[in-house]
């Protein structure tokens, strides 16, 4: 079984993302792939559900990091859901949690994007 | 700040493990089951194992440069009341400054690095680093809350 898997779908023009299992320095290309991935086919509302996601280190929330402001700047949002309250923790020790959007409920977080229209 | 010579000079648990990062979750789940047998809380066990993470992953990145075949060793001290951890490496001598790390900053920069070094402060009462004829050490020191 592999210690991390991620998924994606479209879900009401925001991309989500699943990250499952241990997101470590060792997982973090294939998450950052897949990110990049998605900007690059212009999907800027990303949605990070990290619901069966059970660990994070420095090197997955340096990807979030990495790539917010690119983001932000076509004018969309990377924001981040049903988080465990371990896996909070970590980002709010970093001070991640007054910076982005943490949203307990999956559908709550994609409304949250309904006023947002990415620029072209 | 506690008196950290209480600790035993000699350390009660170490391993030597090549600079790899698929052996990161291994020394996580090492650190989190020394830590909990010592009677940490499960959450500061948590938090402790990710602080160590953080360490080795930076020696593996940036003292070693990714290479593979270079060797880490994690020594574990326990006393009463505390736990002190030390991390020997060769390679390039870590690059840790004291200045206080910004993320919004980082943010405008698009740093994807730096978080780690953050972490590990936050969670450990003590992290210092020294260089002695050119074997690095990081040692961390994390007392237990007293109720």
């Amino acid at each position: 079984m592999k210690n991390f898997q991620i998924r994606s779908k479209m879900v009401n023009g925001v991309a989500v993302l699943y990250l499952k299992g241990h997101l470590d320095a060792h997982q973090v290309a294939r998450f950052e792939k897949e990110l990049i991935r998605l900007i690059k086919e212009n999907n800027f509302n990303i949605l990070i559900n990290g619901q069966d996601l059970n660990y994070i280190t420095s090197a997955g929330m340096g990807i979030i990091m990495g790539y917010i402001d690119e983001v932000r700047e076509k004018g969309g949002d990377i924001k981040l859901c049903s988080l465990s309250d371990r896996v909070f923790e970590t980002f709010d020790l970093v001070g991640f949690t007054e910076i982005y959007d943490f949203i307990k409920d999956e559908q709550v977080a994609i409304e949250k994007f309904s006023h947002i229209s990415p620029k072209a | 700040m506690k008196n950290s010579a209480i600790f035993p000079q000699k350390p009660d648990f170490s391993i030597t493990i090549l600079s790899q990062t698929q052996l990161l979750k291994m020394v996580v789940e090492l650190t989190r089951h020394i830590t909990t047998l010592f009677n940490f809380p499960a959450a500061e066990a948590q938090k402790i194992s990710l602080a160590i993470d953080e360490a080795v992953t930076n020696v593996i990145k940036h003292s070693y440069n990714n290479e593979t075949d270079q060797h880490i060793t994690i020594e574990y001290f326990l006393a009463p009341g505390g736990i002190k951890i030390r991390i020997f490496y060769r390679g390039l001598p870590p690059d840790i400054s004291d200045e206080e790390i910004n993320v919004s900053k980082m943010i405008k920069k698009k740093k994807k690095g730096g978080l780690g070094v953050k972490l590990m402060k936050t969670i450990m009462d003590s992290v210092t680093y020294e260089t002695v004829d050119g074997e690095n050490c990081c040692e961390m020191i994390k007392w237990q809350k007293t109720i």
